[in-house]
């Protein structure tokens, strides 16, 4: 028996674990195989294989039964799941359901997840945008967060470093808040969104930037992205479906079979991560203890490192859940920061107008991406009576309607011949949220899910600093729409939505200098337990306006790096 | 079929890295499944009401593309309980409007005839029969506009390769025949 169970240990003994598999999880895993390590990749959810597993992705639109829309049947099961906006008719198999994983809301809270090997890699918007100086110093400058203990030119070689592999478009625009990147060509603007970057430039004097977005799509695959088995993005902006042709970034397509082919990899689905377990002889983590999602028995996984990429909030459930009698209130956690201060962006409000001219012009084909605007508030001085400030998405297309008052054979005449209306275009305010320790996440002192793990207790609300930037956005959006000669012009604030529909939750696990005031030290590490690594949103210490996932890339890969050459020495 | 060649070009775009999958033989046209939420009748009823609004001409009309099944799916699947109930209450309001006016069933009149009753019920003191013939008629063009006929051979709808213009003349797209 002791020889089986020395066997069975053995079995179960990795260089490394990689908690979660999607944007992060998936670097993680790529990296650390890459060096060398034989990896445990746990995903709490079901395998999804690349092509394979995309059930809808080659459907035609009128081979789905409600051409899309959801059933009122899920809607009344899955309120939450339902609100998202990627969750439609051919992706509702990639989304959490919400009775499945119940949560307790403190306050409104739409936490969207996906539950699977790839996890929201699969499902995500793909924005892409580096973060700048002026990001990584807010906090430092306004005093709104503890200090960052990295500036940009820690993490810009490593943005070059995941951009090349994972395969970013976007144009050199050559702006101090928006640094440039490893581009592949960027996608065309609408002759409506070049004629408001060209108004933008003439009124604003250029410190109104209006760019094409930057995004996680294969313009032009390179060798590198064929050697993954992806091909050129098809413009068929269909992503949430999965891609079989791996023309946009996911886990999926990526990082996890490139992790598969070093022979390093294990990857275990279905496996729930309760804890992590720490050894207080060794005095640091020894391993991880995992639920089996069907069987519910509880195994132990034992390794060097552990690296924590649950996303944000399971990173946070986990920490919390991970009680020792060293941490009695969760890994690292002497200071009681854990689960506090966490933000997200506020994309609550987002306004439209419409354009008299360009009757003559409009666009023919889909684009899997939009305009943007980069923060214009607060970059270089502060000037409002807000901290920080707010990116935008833009975008236009030409609308046509048809004449439907008639009906037989004059209303299927006019069904035919659908008449151009004005260009329309809308813009989306993704605002920078101020983290506070009363935006929190704790465990629930009595509910558990169905793998006996205490539900996680969310308690994330909006405050007068956001209200402040959403009356910012309309009024500089409205003048700036108004110079560039739109009509129309209308603002659509939605008070009643909960924050979390943004999927850009942060913090909670956040970084820093100091171990009083921080939980991650400079190399995503826990400062009291340091072969532990959190690298995904959970890190954050403030959220700046850029949508997040380029950086949880480029900080797994960096800290990745240092966790090997820290094994090395023998430091881990 | 159509899935499998839709693969075979993905696989060779891609450099035959793709082997296809196991559910790429097990597509069946008919997604919309089987649906009994009408009688027999009530369905053929249904179905003459959106080819009156969009009738068979030199092409397809509503009824032989099946677009009266996609309104029956919408209304039981999505729509909720009062939809239903105005769908079941408006077919017999066209009934019994199509008797007192013209003496037969409503599927036994010409175009002329079924139209005017429509525009009937439409105007009709029970307001049932306007809400009726919104419902259908907006779920009949949606329908309609979104079949594998019209994406097909109206908007030249092609899933890939795909591709953007931003900014192309409008009178070069109408020569195109797409909008």
């Amino acid at each position: 028996m002791s020889f089986l169970n020395i066997d069975s240990v053995k079995d179960r003994t990795f260089d490394a674990i990689v908690v979660g598999s999607g944007i992060s999880g998936g670097w993680a895993a790529k990296e650390l195989t890459g060096k060398g390590l034989r990896t445990l990749v746990l995903e709490r959810g079901r395998d999804v294989k690349h092509i394979t597993d995309y059930p809808t992705t080659m459907m035609q639109p009128w081979e789905f039964a409600h051409l899309g829309q959801l059933s009122k049947e899920y809607i009344d099961a899955n309120p939450v799941a339902s609100r998202c906006y990627a969750n439609r008719e051919d992706a509702t198999h990639f989304f959490v359901k919400d009775a499945e994983h119940p949560y307790v809301q403190e306050k409104p809270f739409d936490w969207i997840r996906g539950y699977h090997v790839g996890g929201k890699s699969l499902m995500w918007a793909r924005g892409t945008q580096r973060w700048s100086d002026y990001d990584f110093d807010g906090p430092a400058r306004d005093g709104f967060a503890v200090d960052w203990p990295i500036r940009y030119a820690d993490i810009a070689p490593w943005y070059s470093y995941v951009e090349k592999f994972a395969g970013i478009s976007g144009n050199k625009d050559g702006l101090a808040a928006l640094p440039d990147g490893e581009f592949l060509p960027p996608h065309e603007q609408s002759c409506v969104e070049k004629h408001f970057t060209d108004q933008m430039a003439k009124r604003y004097n250029g410190t109104r930037p209006v760019i094409i977005g930057r995004c996680a799509h294969l313009t032009k695959p390179q060798p590198i992205h064929y050697q993954q088995g992806r091909a050129q993005c098809q413009n068929r902006s269909l992503c949430q479906r999965g891609c079989p042709y791996g023309g946009y970034f996911s886990s999926n397509s990526s990082t996890l079979p490139w992790a598969a082919k070093t022979g390093k990899m294990t990857l275990r689905p279905d496996s729930v991560v309760h804890s992590i377990i720490y050894d207080e002889k060794l005095g640091k983590a020894s391993g991880v203890r995992v639920v089996d999602a069907h069987t519910k028995e509880m195994t132990e996984y034992y390794a060097k490192i552990i690296f924590l990429n649950a996303a944000c909030l399971n990173t946070n459930l986990v920490l919390l859940n991970s009680k020792s009698s060293r941490f009695p209130n969760g890994l690292g956690n002497d200071n009681g920061l854990l689960g506090k201060y966490v933000a997200f962006h506020n994309f609550r409000t987002t306004i439209s107008a419409e354009h008299e001219g360009f009757q003559d012009t409009t666009t023919e084909g889909i684009r899997p991406n939009g305009s943007y605007i980069p923060r214009f508030r607060n970059v270089f001085k502060q000037e409002t009576d807000f901290l920080r400030g707010y990116a935008a998405g833009f975008g236009s297309s030409r609308a046509t309607s048809v004449d439907t008052s008639a009906m037989g054979e004059d209303l299927k005449a006019s069904l035919m011949q659908p008449k151009y209306g004005n260009w329309r275009v809308s813009s989306h305010m993704m605002g920078e949220t101020i983290p506070k320790e009363t935006n929190y996440v704790a465990l629930d002192s009595a509910l558990t899910d169905a793998w006996g793990i205490p539900q996680l207790k969310i308690s994330v609300g909006y405050d007068d600093n956001d209200e402040k930037m959403i009356a910012d956005f309309h009024e500089q959006m409205t003048e700036m729409l108004t110079v560039a000669g739109f009509t129309n012009i209308r603002t659509h604030d939605k008070p009643d939505k909960a924050p979390g529909l943004d999927i850009h939750e942060m913090g909670g696990v956040r970084m820093g200098k100091d171990p009083k005031t921080s939980m991650l030290n400079k190399w995503n590490q826990l400062h009291t337990c340091k072969n532990v690594f959190v690298t995904d949103g959970a890190c954050m210490t403030s959220t700046s306006t850029q949508n997040p996932s380029l950086t949880f890339m480029a900080i797994t890969a960096r800290a990745a790096d240092h966790a090997v050459k820290e094994m090395k020495k023998g430091l881990l | 079929m159509q899935r499998r060649s839709v693969l075979k070009n993905l696989a060779m775009t891609i450099g035959g890295l793709v082997s296809l999958p196991a559910w790429a033989s097990g597509w069946t046209p008919d997604s919309l499944g089987a649906i009994s939420t009408l009688s027999v009748d009530n369905e053929a009823l249904l179905a003459d009401i959106v080819e009156t609004f969009i009738p068979e001409t030199a092409t397809p009309g509503a009824k032989s593309l099946n677009v009266h099944k996609f309104a029956m799916r919408m209304i039981n699947d999505c729509y909720g309980e009062a939809a239903q109930t105005t769908l079941q209450q408006g077919l017999a309001l066209v009934d019994s409007t199509a008797q007192q006016t013209y003496n037969k069933p409503f599927s036994n009149g010409d175009a002329a005839q079924r139209m005017d009753v429509l525009t009937k019920v439409s105007a009709s003191t029970d307001p049932t029969g306007k809400a009726f013939v919104d419902m259908v008629k907006k779920l009949t063009i949606q329908g309609y506009m979104n079949s594998e006929y019209y994406l097909v051979n109206v908007e030249k709808f092609n899933m890939a390769p795909g591709f953007y213009h931003g900014c192309v003349p409008v009178s070069k797209l109408a020569v195109n025949g797409s909008k």
